[in-house]
């Protein structure tokens, strides 16, 4: 492993744009069969979404381990090498022979830093931790999150007063903080390039109907994974973000503008299933919870239809058929409205917290790659012949993300034998 | 859960409906954001969620007997919010056309209303028969002398002759239709469902028409309420004027009395029906082309079809005639005032014979929807006490709550799920 510090890469290699779990894979199972790789990942750290998550389905088991196991692999792999706050400025050339500029941002903190945490203790500025969807705050320095690999802290010098203060700096004793640190652009030699630069959750604020801003527990799904994680800001304690009272009435809105003309026209796949999973999330802490599920149909795909029956069972979740089109507070509770298709009248439900299932719009475009109507990756597309993986291809959960990132090392791995 | 019941599909009635405006009906994947969005869907079986799963299983029979598609006011707030672009107010007004045409008598009426190939028959009729009238009275379309309309075509032996028959018949055909179409609406009620009357249900629409208030209540076409009573009061305004002018010649010939003849003078007995009719007639035409103008801003929400642009013109054209042959009559300008006069008896027949078939239908089949629906307690729109919702395991979640008012216990049997 080496996180790269040159200002080019001279020897060939596979760069796969995006360091969550499926550009990690890609990257792992294609290092591991030989081929030099390049991670350019936007954030300060490896891992994506998936880190975010509290559990997995259907297994209801934590991320982490899984993560881990991935770092352990990297950490063992000389052919890998990443780059973090790095983003992918253009990509030159033709298939098997491509250059790419990569942009790097400076961390202000370099690789001495211990995770000892005093600069934090010093630290005089506060801001919104957008690990956690801004529910709680940071320090101007911090630690993206209590796992983050690399295990390094961090400064947001759009809040950091700079070394006009110096706290930091004075209190670090291992010379690891250089406020001076410069943005740089790394050239890098590709045989191959991968798109997995992932999913973000859908701007709820557009669904207009849906009462994203009239409440702040008014909540999407990826907020909820927070809300449940040991590590987030509640310590994993389900409460309303407005006045942190127990949230044991949770109405989860499914298609939260998906499948909409209007909004995303594509089902997500995985949001019918990340709800039933909160669901599970909820009842583990209130025995007496009222869990409602409105949908239009639930989609739980091949195997997954058992997670569903599970989750039915064991969640106990009163499930509606019929679109929510209308979420109102009234006098601290939240009234959500929908037709009870089934039932045969409209419904109102009073609930603590509501859950919209916001579904995955791609994150992000690369010059150079080509995207389809939706702007996910056209794989193998383009005169670069870039290449997609996991939710840059197409909406997909984790287990299908790792099995399509594992086909794309190969793709790309041919690429790199053919140049 | 619903026991299994035979639904048996009419995919030429599928058809019809989406020929009539509703083509996009098959696009519903029935998510219902259509029947929360609604201001006006009661909260027991709203609508037009379930309109739409019939129209795509062509349950006719369900359909045009149906009050709920009459409760519909087309503002279009379901087309606005559909995910799908299934455009549901535009398939309740397709299903209302062929509810014309269902029961129109004689039946051909509703079969020269079904397609806009037929309209020129539809002007011919009236054009042809007027040009009768006219020339059995030994009038004709450049009389001599100045301008007097009644040179042309008297009252009494003329346009009254012609009008009035026609007029008690659109009435009785009317009648027939209607009489059907509250016996299949009552068919649909259970019969313990208690009733309110006929009477006091009427009180209650027309207090609610005065002003538009339902109306009122749309989002996405909000503007469209003044139009809509413009157009409303316009008419109301010249049939009365009409009725003034009928009572003045028939008391005068009849009855020997003193009143005035046309053309009224602007002054003593002469004017009421002067200033009613002109005032009216801009009222109308106002309506008229703020309706013409709504639905040219407001294309993609609220597309207008063939039938029911036809009729807006008609509309506007009689208030346009109307209000020009007393212009160039004013003017001296015989060559325009006798051609536009013919014009407009034209126009004033298609509304008045054609009231059955025609958009102007929805005057009385809305009417009568709504007060079938206040005389069952369908249409209240009070919110009921929130559905109770407890930790309950899934088993007993597909439990139905009792029926509401206004639906029978075979309706709640039937639920067709339309694949998406």
């Amino acid at each position: 492993m080496t996180e790269e510090k040159r200002h080019t890469v001279d020897e060939k290699s596979i760069v796969v744009v995006g360091g969550g779990i499926s550009g990690l894979t890609t990257a792992i199972e294609a290092a591991e069969a030989g081929q030099p790789v390049v991670i350019v990942e936007k954030n300060a750290y490896l891992g994506g979404r998936v880190a975010q998550n509290y559990q997995y389905f259907p297994k209801m088991c934590p991320p982490t381990c899984g993560l881990e196991i991935n770092f352990q692999r990297i950490r063992k792999n000389p052919a890998i090498r990443y780059f973090t706050q790095a983003e992918v400025g253009k990509i030159a050339g033709e298939s098997g022979n491509m250059d790419v500029a990569v942009k790097v941002s400076p961390r202000y903190v370099n690789e001495k830093c211990t995770g000892c945490n005093k600069c934090v203790e010093v630290c005089p500025v506060e801001r919104d931790n957008e690990f956690n969807y801004g529910l709680d705050k940071t320090k101007a320095i911090y630690l993206p999150h209590e796992a983050a690999f690399p295990f390094r802290y961090v400064i947001d010098m759009s809040v950091c007063k700079g070394s006009g203060c110096n706290k930091c700096v004075e209190a670090c004793k291992y010379g690891a903080i250089d406020l001076d640190m410069k943005e740089k652009t790394v050239e890098v030699k590709a045989g191959a390039v991968v798109s997995a630069t992932g999913w973000k959750p859908y701007d709820a604020k557009k669904i207009d109907t849906l009462g994203f801003e009239s409440s702040p527990d008014v909540i999407t799904n990826v907020v909820m994974e927070r809300l449940s994680a040991p590590n987030g800001p509640t310590q994993g304690k389900i409460t309303r973000p407005s006045d942190g009272k127990e949230a044991k009435r949770v109405v989860f809105v499914q298609c939260s503008g998906s499948r909409d003309r209007l909004h995303l026209p594509f089902c997500s796949s995985v949001c019918c299933l990340a709800s039933l999973k909160q669901a599970g999330y909820v009842r583990s802490q209130y025995e007496d919870a009222e869990i409602t599920m409105f949908y239009i149909d639930v989609r739980a795909p091949g195997k997954l239809e058992d997670f569903f029956t599970k989750a039915q069972e064991e969640f106990k979740i009163n499930l509606v058929k019929g679109k929510v089109a209308k979420v109102t507070p009234k006098g601290g509770e939240i009234e959500v409205e929908a037709e009870d298709i089934l039932g045969g009248g409209k419904m109102r439900v009073k609930a603590d917290m509501v859950v919209l299932a916001t579904g995955m719009e791609p994150a992000a475009t690369i010059p150079g790659v080509v995207y389809d109507e939706n702007s996910f990756v056209v794989s193998g597309a383009g005169s670069a012949r870039t290449l997609g993986a996991g939710c840059a291809k197409k909406p997909v959960d984790v287990a299908g993300s790792v099995q399509d990132a594992t086909g794309v090392a190969l793709k790309a791995i041919q690429a790199m034998v053919r140049s | 859960m619903s026991e299994a019941q035979l639904i048996k599909p009419d995919l030429g009635y599928v058809k019809e409906v989406m020929n009539a405006g509703g083509e996009s009906l098959k696009k519903c994947y029935q998510c219902a954001t259509c029947s929360v969005v609604c201001e006006l869907a009661p909260d027991g079986k709203p609508f037009p969620r379930k309109e739409m799963v019939w129209a795509q299983w062509g349950q006719k029979e369900k359909l045009v007997n149906n009050p709920d598609v009459w409760l519909c006011h087309q503002c279009s707030d379901c087309t606005a919010k559909c995910p799908r672009d299934a455009k549901p107010g535009e398939v309740l007004a397709a299903v209302r056309r062929t509810a014309y045409q269902h029961f129109a008598w004689p039946g051909f009426m509703g079969g020269l209303f079904s397609d806009a190939r037929y309209l020129p028959v539809l002007f011919a009729i009236p054009a042809v028969l007027i040009w009768l009238v006219m020339a059995a009275n030994g009038g004709s379309l450049s009389p001599e002398g100045p301008i007097v309309f009644s040179k042309m075509m008297p009252i009494t032996t003329g346009v009254d002759l012609l009008f009035l028959p026609f007029a008690f018949l659109a009435l009785f055909s009317a009648f027939v239709g209607l009489n059907e179409f509250w016996k299949g609406m009552d068919a649909q009620v259970e019969a313990s469902v208690p009733r309110k009357g006929f009477v006091p249900a009427a009180k209650e629409l027309l207090g609610e028409l005065i002003f538009h208030a339902t109306f009122k209540k749309c989002i996405s076409s909000a503007n469209r309420s003044t139009a809509h009573m413009l157009v409303f009061y316009g008419f109301i305004g010249l049939f009365v004027t009409t009725n003034i002018v009928l009572v003045y010649e028939w008391g005068h010939k009849l009855l020997g009395l003193h009143l005035p003849q046309t053309p009224l003078p602007f002054s003593g007995l002469g004017l009421p029906p002067k200033i009613i009719g002109n005032v009216s007639a801009i009222a109308l035409l106002v309506g008229g082309v703020l309706m013409i103008n709504n639905r040219m801003t407001n294309k993609k929400d609220n597309p207008a079809s063939t039938y029911d642009w036809v009729f807006l013109s008609v509309i506007l054209l009689v208030g346009l005639t109307g209000f020009l042959a007393q212009l160039t009559r004013l003017a001296n300008m015989a060559g325009l005032a006798y051609p536009i006069y013919f014009l407009h008896l034209v126009f004033v027949f298609y509304i008045i014979a054609y009231l059955p078939y025609s958009k102007l239908a929805h005057l009385l089949y809305r009417s009568l929807a709504i007060i079938h629906a206040k005389n069952v307690g369908r249409d209240a729109l009070t919110l009921a006490a929130p559905a109770a919702v407890a930790a309950v395991p899934a088993a007993a979640v597909s439990a139905e709550p009792a029926p509401e008012a206004g639906e029978t216990a075979e309706e709640k049997k039937e639920n067709p799920e339309a694949s998406a």
